[in-house]
């Protein structure tokens, strides 16, 4: 299947998929795009200390709801904070609510739909009705039962949204694994020479990851989207932590009067909800075996 | 295909009571009591927690109120609203549940119709101007919060251009920009995997063979291209009626629409049990039964997907 | 011509303005005809002729946007919180726009020697909205209802004062007759009290005292509130109840002043918070309330900024530091706070004006309220003397503080903002680190109950204007239900005892206000801000009701009446 359907030429076979996989990425514009904006809000993240013209705490009481100016190039929020500065925390924040939230899901739904596609039968049965009635809940209203139930914060929020996120991430790998079977006793011994882990590791793995890391990949800004539904609520992180979601949610009723408030935070959300859209379907297309070249 | 069907209809009845007992376990361990009122100066003495304890069924032990509360669910009485005391929550959610369900109706028709529409655009037209534009706009409906969304479309269309009331479920003018709001963003995502989807059938052989037999290109775009288009379009479907009945939440309040949205975030902080056992049930079938209506109509549309032989 | 009862509240008014006693007694000798005791004079006459020149506009309906929830029910009696339209009922007394009480449903109020045994006769007009007769019965009965145990109302202890009534509604005795309120005849009610209790007149006119009607409570159950089912005794009856759409209230015909109010019919539609002031903005009501984003930019608009108007909302805002757990055990470390914390700041700039610098418990306009010089001092902002508090406490120097955490519950007003600049505040000055914990509503009262909270940040919403409420149903410390903090004070507790029972207007306040500077001195709690919001009225809705000083008073919690003196020009 992984190396059917091709057009025109041979694969070489020195070169791996991966090799060639990273070669069509590097060759995708608004991928590379999208991985140098993750990059720099990365290092925004982690140098925010040095890069942020303020404290994210600092409050200059006297300069409170100002408007973008010289001093304060965004504007100040309520207590006369930079906006600059709390934007540049908050991604670190944001960035944090991102990952962990997804390396949850990961670590919680990649092990149950390896198990349930590896054991198959009643294993398989179970976890797949487990998996049914997860479905079966609408996703922002079970975080939100969650979170009442946990409290507001910001490590309550990766427990949340990886309770309720790994179903997806099961059921992919639940169906990789299924196909990986099926490859193993069919024609992964005979059709291409080599046997083994070496298929396995170069030429099949990198096609079974492919749906699970593009899913990953678009988790993490709809993890960023639910943390700021969450403050728009009221059950999200405490201040006076500076995350772009938690802007969001507190400034939407400033639209009207200072607009920057909620607009700047939206739109870094927006970007990097962009950003790893772009990646992730660059990550697709990389891994895609029919097109390769 | 009827056996599959029934089958799929008896593992609703386990999966909706884990989805029950998930919730009432869930509901029973978060803090905060129901017998706490609402607000005032003073908790409640114990005669009258005890009351009202007994009153809500809440002063016996907790398998026997799940019991209870199964054994009147099935007769379709949910009980009483602990918020709302002169209504139960079956009127309550009576009322409501249509109204969420024409306002995600409707925004899942606008949605389905303008992605496609726009997807098949941007595909047929592919690194054109349409395309571009077609992504674009699906790009940014995506990348906003939809809270954020609806009073920016206030500002356009109640102010800016005063056609629209801000608000209300009265008439069709009332509709428009609640469910342009809620449908924007599954627009984007159906935009961008229908066009997606039909680049990937465009290129694919037997479309080239129905070329070459001399099959025109709208002929080859009807006949061939759309109908296996448009079956990743529908494994979006189910997820998307999941989003739509949640993100309705913030559009029902925005432009205040007598929605179930509302009833959940009202429900959880005012402890209100039934209710909450109520509306997640509500969203349970729904979900389910919407995503058996997915899986059927995928094997209308691909007769190499026939329901019945899925591992 | 006045009675004794109204002799007192009109000294304690005008004392709370400025009036001395001998110019009281002056005022009065020039009242008085004979010695006659009893009152004659119901509610005084304020409804606004329309002004001359304006045109009425022929359809008077008004719709208010005042309401961003649905209403759980319309039985105030049974749930105070219910979050309707209170005037829909008519208690025995009420409130004018200058927070005074005067008779309402009732036409005599008088006391014993003492107040503790207070009648109530009531006017012959009173009639419920189906034409039948009120009666004392129905007061005597409403109000047992609510001590009932069995109605499990939320503000029962608001009647604790009757006789055995907290007995009865802890379950301790079960004769409701024993409860000390009793219908004589058809037309008085006597309430007798477990003392003298000089300020049960404001009581009675607050809404926790507001009537149910029988007949229609034992044939509906909790349905009795729906709009078909309904009967009420107040201005207003509930015509149309669209759940979770809008409600409607008209004129009631049987309302005994229904003659001086010009508005026929009020539309309320529910419009949740998240919708803030748009509908307003565009027309779809005719009234608002200001959030505090909004303000800014409405008095920046010429136009606009007309129809924004300020009222005191009577409230305090708070913090309590919870003296049995470190750091704030130490007398001083609590002194320390109080001088850390700028009010002007978190007055003008956070809050964006909707609130003013708070220095004691009763906001401005109110009995028992001071705000002089000396109490300032005490709590002054003075950074450096903050931190010398410190010297000889664990804390010197603003070092060594362990894991503090303000709570507060989640709320609008800018509560929020005005936590996070407190946590500002005392990380500047004091070095103290602080996290803010956001409880809902039903988890930070429970844990508030058990004292679990370390620093509280904290409202009071006044319920009636008497100092008794703000005093001793907040921080007397022998407090039966309801404890909000650890503090209590022996010489506190005695000085609130002996004020609830003080006839004297003048020798009240003054033990009221010995109590708040023994509070101060013991830092019990550090006011913060006391409350102030905006409303918006639009151009063609005039005679809104104003108190003396000639401010407009829209609907509160106290004052609730404006839908009485409205009425709508054409436009």
């Amino acid at each position: 299947m992984a190396l059917m359907l091709r057009r025109g030429k041979k694969p070489s076979p020195e070169v791996s998929l991966w090799q060639d996989a990273w070669r069509r990425l590097r060759r995708n514009r608004l991928a590379v795009l999208g991985g140098l904006v993750i990059i720099a809000l990365g290092l925004a993240a982690a140098f925010a200390d040095a890069i942020a013209p303020y404290h994210y705490t600092k409050a200059n009481f006297l300069h409170a709801y100002e408007f973008p100016n010289r001093d304060f190039p965004l504007g100040t929020d309520p207590l006369g904070r930079d906006m600059l500065s709390r934007l540049i925390y908050g991604a670190r924040v944001s960035m944090l609510v991102g990952f962990v939230a997804q390396l949850m899901v990961v670590s919680i739904g990649v092990p149950i739909g390896a198990l349930a596609g590896y054991y198959g039968g009643t294993v398989d049965l179970l976890i797949m009705r487990g998996v049914d009635v997860m479905y079966a809940f609408p996703r922002l209203l079970f975080v939100i039962l969650i979170m009442a139930m946990l409290g507001a914060g910001l490590l309550n929020i990766f427990i949340a949204i990886g309770l309720t996120g790994w179903v997806n991430i099961a059921r992919l790998t639940r169906a990789q694994i299924l196909a990986l079977k099926a490859q193993e006793f069919s024609e992964g011994a005979r059709a291409v020479g080599a046997s083994g882990p070496r298929v396995l590791c170069r030429h099949l793995l990198p096609n079974a990851l492919s749906p699970i890391i593009v899913a990953v990949t678009f988790g993490i800004p709809e993890a960023i989207f639910t943390e700021a539904a969450l403050s728009f609520i009221g059950v999200g992180i405490n201040p006076p932590t500076a995350s772009w979601g938690q802007m969001v949610g507190e400034y939407q009723q400033y639209i009207l009067s200072y607009w920057y408030l909620c607009v700047f935070p939206s739109a870094a959300i927006a970007v990097t909800m962009l950003s790893f859209t772009f990646v992730g379907d660059g990550v697709r297309d990389a891994l895609d075996p029919k097109l390769r070249d | 295909m009827m056996f599959y069907l029934i089958r799929r209809i008896l593992w609703l009845i386990p999966t909706l009571l884990a989805m029950a007992l998930v919730t009432f376990l869930v509901m029973h361990a978060t803090p905060g009591s129901p017998l706490e009122p609402e607000g005032g100066n003073n908790p409640l003495s114990p005669a009258e927690q005890n009351n009202l304890a007994a009153k809500y069924g809440l002063d016996r032990p907790l398998w026997a109120q799940f019991g209870v509360f199964l054994v009147n669910a099935m007769q379709g009485d949910f009980g009483h609203s602990y918020v709302y005391k002169t209504r139960t929550v079956a009127e309550i959610l009576g009322d409501a549940f249509p109204v969420s369900l024409r306002l995600g109706a409707m925004a899942l028709v606008i949605a389905t119709c303008l992605g496609v529409g726009l997807g098949v655009l941007a595909a047929v037209h592919q690194n054109s101007f349409w395309d571009y534009l077609s992504v674009t706009t699906a790009m940014v409906a995506v990348s906003i919060p939809n809270f954020v969304m609806a009073v920016f479309l206030i500002l356009l269309f109640s102010f800016l251009i005063p056609v629209l009331p801000t608000g209300g479920w009265g008439g069709p003018r009332d509709w428009v920009l609640p469910t342009v709001t809620l449908a924007l963003a599954p627009m984007a995502i159906i935009a961008r995997y229908t066009r997606a989807s039909m680049l990937e059938v465009i290129h694919a052989d037997y479309i080239r063979t129905a070329r070459a037999k001399g099959l025109t290109d709208t002929a080859v775009i009807s006949k061939h291209v759309l109908k296996n288009a448009f079956i990743p379009v529908l494994t979006l479907l189910g997820p998307l009626f999941a989003a739509v009945g949640t993100g309705s939440f913030f559009v029902e309040s925005i432009f205040r629409v007598p929605g179930m949205g509302r009833f959940f975030v009202i429900s959880m902080t005012g402890r209100d049990y039934p209710m909450i056992m109520a509306v997640v049930l509500c969203y349970g079938v729904f979900l389910a039964v919407m995503n058996l209506l997915v899986d059927l109509l995928y094997g209308v549309l691909d007769p190499r997907i026939r329901v019945g032989a899925k591992g | 011509m006045l009675d004794h009862a109204q002799q007192r509240l009109l000294e304690t008014r005008l004392a709370s303005i400025g009036v001395g006693r001998r110019d009281f007694l002056r005022l009065l000798a020039g009242m008085t005809t004979a010695g006659s005791m009893f009152l004659t004079t119901a509610v005084p006459t304020v409804h606004a002729a329309p002004a001359p020149g304006d045109k009425l506009a022929k359809v008077q309906v008004f719709r208010r946007g005042d309401f961003n929830d649905e209403p759980a029910s319309f039985d105030i009696n049974k749930d105070l919180y219910c979050g309707c339209e209170f005037t829909v009922f008519a208690g025995l007394m009420r409130f004018t726009p200058d927070f005074v009480a005067v008779p309402w449903m009732a036409e005599h109020v008088e006391s014993n020697a003492d107040g503790s045994v207070w009648t109530f006769r009531l006017r012959k007009e009173a009639k419920w909205s189906n034409g039948e007769a009120l009666t004392a019965h129905d007061f005597a009965w409403s109000w047992k209802r609510q001590l009932d145990p069995a109605t499990a109302a939320p503000y029962s202890a608001f009647l604790y004062d009757l006789k055995n009534a907290e007995a009865f509604n802890k379950g301790q005795i079960t004769a409701r007759d024993a409860v000390g309120v009793k219908a004589l005849d058809d037309r008085t009610l006597q309430a007798t009290l477990e003392g003298p209790r000089s300020y049960f007149p404001v009581l009675v006119a607050y809404y926790a005292a507001l009537p149910a009607h029988r007949p229609s409570v034992e044939k509906y159950g909790d349905k009795w509130t729906e709009a078909t089912n309904i009967v009420s005794n107040g201005p207003w009856v509930l015509e149309g109840w669209g759940h979770n759409q809008q409600f409607t209230l008209k004129k009631n015909p049987h309302y005994f002043d229904r003659d001086h109010i010009t508005l026929e019919r009020v539309v309320v539609p529910i419009l949740p918070r998240a919708a803030g002031l748009l509908p307003y903005e565009n027309n779809e009501v005719d009234y608002a309330l200001v959030p505090p984003g909004d303000l800014r930019r409405l008095q920046a608009d010429a136009n606009v900024s007309q129809q924004v108007s300020r009222y005191f909302y009577p409230g305090t805002f708070y913090l309590v530091p919870q003296v049995v757990a470190p750091p704030f055990d130490h007398l001083k470390v609590r002194r320390a706070v109080s001088h850390a914390i700028d009010r002007r700041i978190i007055a003008e700039r956070v809050s964006q004006g909707f609130g003013i610098p708070a220095h004691g418990m009763i906001p401005p306009g109110l009995p028992g309220h001071f705000d002089d010089e000396a109490l300032q001092q005490l709590q002054r902002f003075d950074p450096k003397l903050a931190l010398e508090s410190l010297k000889g406490t664990p804390y010197e120097g603003g070092k060594h503080w362990p894991k503090i955490a303000i709570s507060m519950r989640d709320e609008p007003y800018a509560a929020k903002p005005m936590a996070e600049a407190l946590q500002a505040m005392l990380q500047d000055v004091l070095h103290m680190p602080t996290e803010l914990e956001v409880l809902e509503p039903r988890v930070f009262r429970e844990r508030l109950w058990k004292q679990d909270l370390q620093l509280i940040w904290i409202r009071w919403f006044m319920d009636y204007p008497d100092p008794h409420n703000e005093y001793f149903d907040t921080f007397y410390g022998k407090r039966t239900t309801g404890k909000r903090q650890a503090w209590s004070n022996e010489v506190f507790d005695d000085l609130i005892t002996k004020a609830r029972g003080e006839l004297d207007p003048q020798t009240r306040m003054a033990l009221y206000r010995q109590a708040e500077e023994v509070l101060q001195a013991h830092v019990g709690y550090v006011p913060v801000v006391w409350t102030v919001r905006y409303v918006a009225f639009k151009p063609w809705v005039k005679g809104l009701p104003r108190n003396k000083a000639g401010h407009i008073v829209p609907d509160g919690n106290i004052y609730r009446g404006m839908l009485e003196h409205i009425y709508i020009v054409e436009h």
